[in-house]
Parts: C-alpha cells; sequence; structure tokens
C-alpha cells in the first residue's frame, strides 16, 4: 500500500456513486482505458469482495476522475503516484 | 425497411444427406427445416447415434429456413452426444443462421469456416480434430466479432429475418391464421417489418392510413385485441370496411413488449370469422413473447456492440500510446499508462486524447513526455 493516496475501494466506490456511473459504464470506461478485468471482477472489487491490484485502481480512478471532468465537476480521486507526480517525473 | 414476404414453401426444397468420413459423419442439409420437416432430419440424427456415430458434423450451409423445431433438434441431438462422449459441430455460413443459433444459446456449435460455396464437407472434418476427444467446437470470444463485423449483415437485417421467420412458424402453427405480420415502433414511426403475405401487409397498411385498427390500439395502448368478427365490429370505422374488402373477419393482435413498454404488435388475420379459440389465443401470446424476445436480445446487443465498438477502438489507441512510451522511454507497460495518465493531467485532457497525440506525432511524444 503506498502512502501516496492511492485510491482505496471506499474512494473510487463514492466516487462511482457520485458520478452515477452503473457498475456496467464504469467497466466500459475501465475497459477503453485499457483495463483487463471484467466488469464482473470490477463490481467485486467496488464491494470489497476482490482485492484490486493498483494499476486497476489508477485505471479506475482515471475512468472516475474523466467522468468528473465531463460533467464539469471538480473532484479527483487520487492517484497511487500522485505524490511523485506533483514532485515531478521519477 | 421493405418487406420482402417468404416466397411459398416448396415441398421438394427439403434434402438430407449423409456421408461418412473417416473422422466424422457429415450430414448435409438442405431447404427448410421447419415444422414438417424437422423430423425427418431428427430421425435420420436418431439413426446415425444408434449406429455408433459419435462426431457428427451438421452442414447447414444450404439451409434457407431454420425454425424453431430444427433448432430443437439441433439443441437435442448435442446434448445426447455430448452426454456420450461424442460431439455435433454446426457448419453454417450464413451470418443469419449463426444468429439465430446464437440466439437460442447453439452458438458455441458453429464451427466458423471461410464461407465459400464451393467448400466440401471435408472443411467439417478438418474442424472436428482429436476425433474422439467430446469437446464441442471451440467457443467464439464472446462479443468481440460482431464488432465492427465484417459478414456481419446490419443488424436491422438480422432481426427482421428472425422476426419473418418467427411469423412463418406462427403461420404454420395457429390454426386458421391467413396470414400473420408484425408492426414494430422504430425511432417513433410504426411501419411492418415482416409479413407473411401481400394481403396482411395491406390490412397494416390500412390502419397506419386510416390510424386506427387493433393492431395500432395493441401497440400503442399495450393491450391485446381479439376481432371475432368483423362484420359485428364497430370500432374503427374507417379501417373495418377496408379489412373486409380483402376477405378479412377476424384479427388477433397481441402487443410486443420490450422492458414494460409496448414496441408493436403481432397480428395473425384470419378469413374466417371466430377463426382464433382459446388455444390459438394461447399460442400467439407465446409466440408474441418468442417475438418479444428476439427484440430484446437484439436491443442489448445493440446496445453493448456499440458501447464496445468505441471502446474497443479506444482501447486500441491507448495500447498503442503505451507501446511507443515503452519503447521511448524503456519503461514497464505500468510505468508508460502513468506517464501517459500523468501527461493528460498537465497537458489537461483525457488520455484518450493524450493517446491520441502519442500516437499521431513524434513530436508530440517528446514534447510531452519526454
Amino acid at each position: 500500500m503506498s502512502s501516496a493516496g492511492e485510491p482505496t475501494l471506499d474512494a473510487l466506490e463514492a466516487a462511482r456513486r457520485e458520478t452515477g456511473l452503473s457498475i456496467a459504464e464504469l467497466w466500459r470506461r475501465y475497459f477503453a482505458l485499457g483495463g483487463m478485468r471484467t466488469a464482473l471482477e470490477i463490481d467485486a472489487f467496488l464491494n470489497g469482495a476482490l482485492l484490486a491490484e493498483t494499476r486497476d485502481r489508477d485505471v479506475l480512478a482515471v475512468a472516475l476522475n474523466e467522468t468528473f471532468a465531463e460533467l464539469g465537476r471538480d473532484h479527483r480521486v487520487p492517484y497511487s503516484d500522485d505524490e511523485r507526480a506533483e514532485a515531478g517525473e521519477p | 425497411m421493405p418487406l420482402s414476404p417468404l416466397s411459398p414453401r416448396r415441398a421438394d426444397a427439403f434434402t438430407v444427406a449423409v456421408a461418412f468420413r473417416p473422422l466424422v459423419t457429415v450430414v448435409s442439409v438442405r431447404g427448410e427445416v421447419d415444422l414438417m420437416t424437422a423430423s425427418t432430419l431428427h430421425a435420420v440424427l436418431d439413426s446415425l447415434l444408434a449406429d455408433g456415430h459419435a462426431v457428427l458434423a451438421l452442414d447447414i450451409g444450404e439451409v434457407s429456413l431454420l425454425g424453431a423445431a430444427g433448432i430443437s433438434v439441433i439443441s437435442t441431438v448435442a446434448t445426447r452426444l455430448t452426454l456420450q462422449g461424442g460431439s455435433l459441430t454446426v457448419r453454417a455460413p450464413g451470418a443469419l443462421a449463426v444468429r439465430i443459433l446464437e440466439l437460442t444459446g447453439l452458438g458455441h456449435l458453429v464451427v466458423t469456416t471461410a464461407v465459400d460455396a464451393d467448400a466440401t464437407p471435408e472443411l467439417a472434418a478438418e474442424q472436428v480434430r482429436g476425433d474422439h476427444s467430446w469437446t464441442v467446437a471451440p467457443r467464439a470470444v464472446a462479443p468481440l466479432p460482431t464488432v465492427g463485423g465484417a459478414g456481419v449483415p446490419a443488424r436491422t437485417d438480422v432481426v427482421d429475418a428472425a422476426l419473418r421467420l418467427a411469423i412463418a412458424l406462427a403461420a404454420a402453427t395457429i390454426d386458421g391464421a391467413d396470414g400473420v405480420s408484425v408492426p414494430l415502433e422504430r425511432e417513433a414511426v410504426i411501419g411492418t417489418v415482416a409479413a407473411t403475405n401481400e394481403t396482411v401487409l395491406r390490412m397494416d397498411a390500412h390502419q397506419y392510413s386510416t390510424d386506427e385498427g387493433p393492431c395500432l390500439a395493441a401497440a400503442r395502448d399495450g393491450r391485446w385485441f381479439h376481432i371475432e368478427s368483423l362484420a359485428d365490429e364497430t370500432r374503427w370505422p374507417a379501417f373495418v370496411p377496408r379489412a373486409r374488402s380483402e376477405g378479412i373477419a377476424s384479427i388477433l393482435s397481441t402487443p410486443l413488449m420490450l422492458a414494460d413498454r409496448s414496441v408493436g404488435a403481432l397480428n395473425i388475420y384470419s378469413n374466417a370469422a371466430s377463426a382464433f379459440g382459446a388455444r390459438e389465443q394461447r399460442v400467439a401470446s407465446l409466440f408474441a413473447s418468442q417475438v418479444s424476445g428476439i427484440l430484446d436480445d437484439a436491443t442489448s446487443f445493440d446496445l453493448v456492440g456499440e458501447g464496445l465498438a468505441d471502446a474497443l477502438g479506444a482501447r486500441a489507441l491507448i495500447a498503442q500510446a503505451q507501446g511507443v512510451v515503452m519503447t521511448r522511454r524503456h519503461v514497464s507497460a505500468d510505468e508508460a499508462a502513468a506517464i501517459l495518465r500523468r501527461d493528460a493531467r498537465t497537458n489537461a485532457v483525457s488520455v484518450l486524447l493524450q493517446a491520441t497525440q502519442v500516437v499521431s506525432s513524434t513530436a508530440a511524444v517528446h514534447g510531452a513526455s519526454s
């Protein structure tokens, strides 16, 4: 677990509810962004039934953040590498 | 969508041929596999099973109509063979036949071979490898082949063909039915998408032009209408005389429901009054729910298919961009994904747009991520 604001399941699920995306819609966006998990697995992640890898959490965070941006909302789910990103590239 | 009524049935159109090959027994069927002919096909397959032929390939490339009875035979025989350690594969070059088998849960039996009119049944033999292993044909990867599909006809074509098949079965099954049609609402306009003959097509048209009639009422209100005798009918005064002039005496209109909303109707017309008794009404409602099922499948298929086509395009582009970043920066796939994400954020664009820029311009790669 990174201390740099890795997106927690709670944060992801709260953000999903706030965007109003269904699991299927979120999965479609996640899939478009290169996510490799099935919609069923995403459902399981968000319900805490399956552990999500950092990579999948980040892709889900991108999907949600882009949805917020489309909605014109100023909400952002943090990424696993946020601190490094703020400080410049590794 | 222009209507093409089914051609009249030809009694001699149906044939079954069996070819015994070293690894597989090829059963080639041609013509119409409907209620009348399916039993013949079933009998042939049964006798092959009884003789111990466990690896069967059913070639339905020349089948002009695959009805519910035929599908039921394929399903039954496939199950029996699988239980006995054999296998049944279906070679069906037509996209429609494949779609029908998919809709009825038999898509995994289909062996996809190149559509080649001159191909001989040996093709099927090559497909059945490891002859006595009992795996049926490999399952096709679910939705991917349908996206951007070369060779897959436009969805409405497939749906309309499936509807024509359903109404042909309804016409053959329901005693007293002289014609069956399906008017459907598409893009807020109602129109006949399938009809068994010209008379019923005109019957539907009379209702559209007078803007009244049982089929429109069924489609609009989601209610079921049974006109036992048009001679005694007082509703729809503009439509009824036209209907009688076509020789129609009774009508059964059952609404087609899609997610609790009525989107059309299944109309059954008869030249005789009181043609539809309790049994016919029950069969009609069964067919109506079957047709609703076809529409429901097609609709969800549409939604998923369209969404996936976009998603696949985006995904491919992002994967390419990651590849470019990996090569240029000598990083792992995960690191490349993170770089794309950060660059997108820095540039205040979506990851997809960032990926597009990376792929479309080498200069952009250096500018944005180096």
